[in-house]
């Protein structure tokens, strides 16, 4: 009985530890592939997204060398393969044949909010300036587009 | 019999002490120590422990043996104590599972550089300036087709 307890203890710890997204580009964010002391991070939830239609953001900025980007190219790549939600809802743009930019609406929550991974790689002098970001709302793609364009 | 000697005795103490004494040399010593009144007095501890150990051990009285017999042991109760323990975790994890963490109702963080940020605002910003980049700065065909049109 004891060992029990302890053991349904540790499964309660460690639920919402494993209680992440499942994509790969998790390693991403949390600094498997780059170091966390070159990474710009944040992690957005709740109220403060509500003008967004958004309940989760988080996103990462960092700079990265060659092997770094195809790394996470492809990370992001594996999970736009596996759980894209549709072949209307992304816009993907290649530069070299690699990566440049691209917004990916995948698959939904369990509570039906959608789901996108956004990426971007600009070269700068020999190296590249990589962002990643990871959202959750109502939002659509096109209110995410109308809202975070600049004019 | 051979009249003991106190250098008879010596020799069995030594033996006593040893662990090699026999039933029959405690016995000669106990005798010994019994009846010998006028003992040199190095030997008198040695008289008063087998005094100690001649005694035979008072046997309890019926009364006392009844008293012991018929007092109440108590019987365990902590037969009970299992299905409200295990109540109680089952509630417990309910509660962990079922209540949404309220961590995550509303969180801003921000690290910069692995340093952690605890501006709200700051770390917002930090979020939706890298989403407009993405946004904005994605597709730079489109943007160029965007600035002749508007020319």
């Amino acid at each position: 009985m004891k060992h029990l307890l302890i053991t349904l203890m540790l499964l309660g710890i460690a639920l919402p530890i494993s209680a992440q997204k499942g994509l790969h580009i998790n390693e991403i964010f949390e600094g498997c592939i780059i170091q966390k002391p070159g990474m710009h991070k944040t992690l957005i939830k709740g109220e403060s997204l509500e003008p967004y239609k958004l309940t989760v953001l988080h996103t990462v900025k960092f700079t990265a060398d060659r092997s770094c980007r195809d790394k996470v190219e492809a990370l992001f790549s594996k999970d736009m393969g596996e759980c894209l939600s549709d072949k209307d809802n992304l816009e993907l743009e290649y530069h070299d044949g690699h990566l440049y930019y691209a917004v990916v609406q995948i698959a939904d929550t369990k509570n039906g909010l959608h789901r996108y991974i956004c990426y971007q790689c600009r070269i700068h002098a020999k190296e590249y300036d990589i962002t990643l970001a990871y959202m959750e709302g109502k939002a659509t793609l096109a209110d995410l587009r109308k809202t975070f364009k600049k004019k | 019999m051979n009249k003991v000697t106190e250098e008879n005795i010596r020799e069995l103490l030594v033996r006593y002490l040893d662990g090699m004494s026999t039933q029959k040399e405690l016995k000669v010593l106990g005798e010994y120590f019994t009846s010998i009144g006028n003992l040199p007095t190095d030997l008198v501890p040695y008289a008063q422990m087998f005094l100690l150990l001649g005694e035979k051990p008072k046997t309890p009285t019926a009364e006392a043996l009844d008293r012991f017999y018929s007092t109440p042991t108590r019987k365990r109760r902590n037969i009970f104590l299992w299905p409200l323990l295990a109540a109680a975790c089952i509630a417990a994890f309910a509660y962990i599972l079922l209540t949404p963490p309220k961590m995550e109702e509303n969180t801003a963080i921000a690290y910069v550089d692995g340093k952690m940020l605890t501006d709200k605002q700051a770390a917002m910003q930090m979020g939706l300036e890298a989403l407009q980049e993405i946004f904005s700065n994605g597709s730079q065909e489109e943007q160029l087709s965007e600035l002749f049109n508007e020319q």
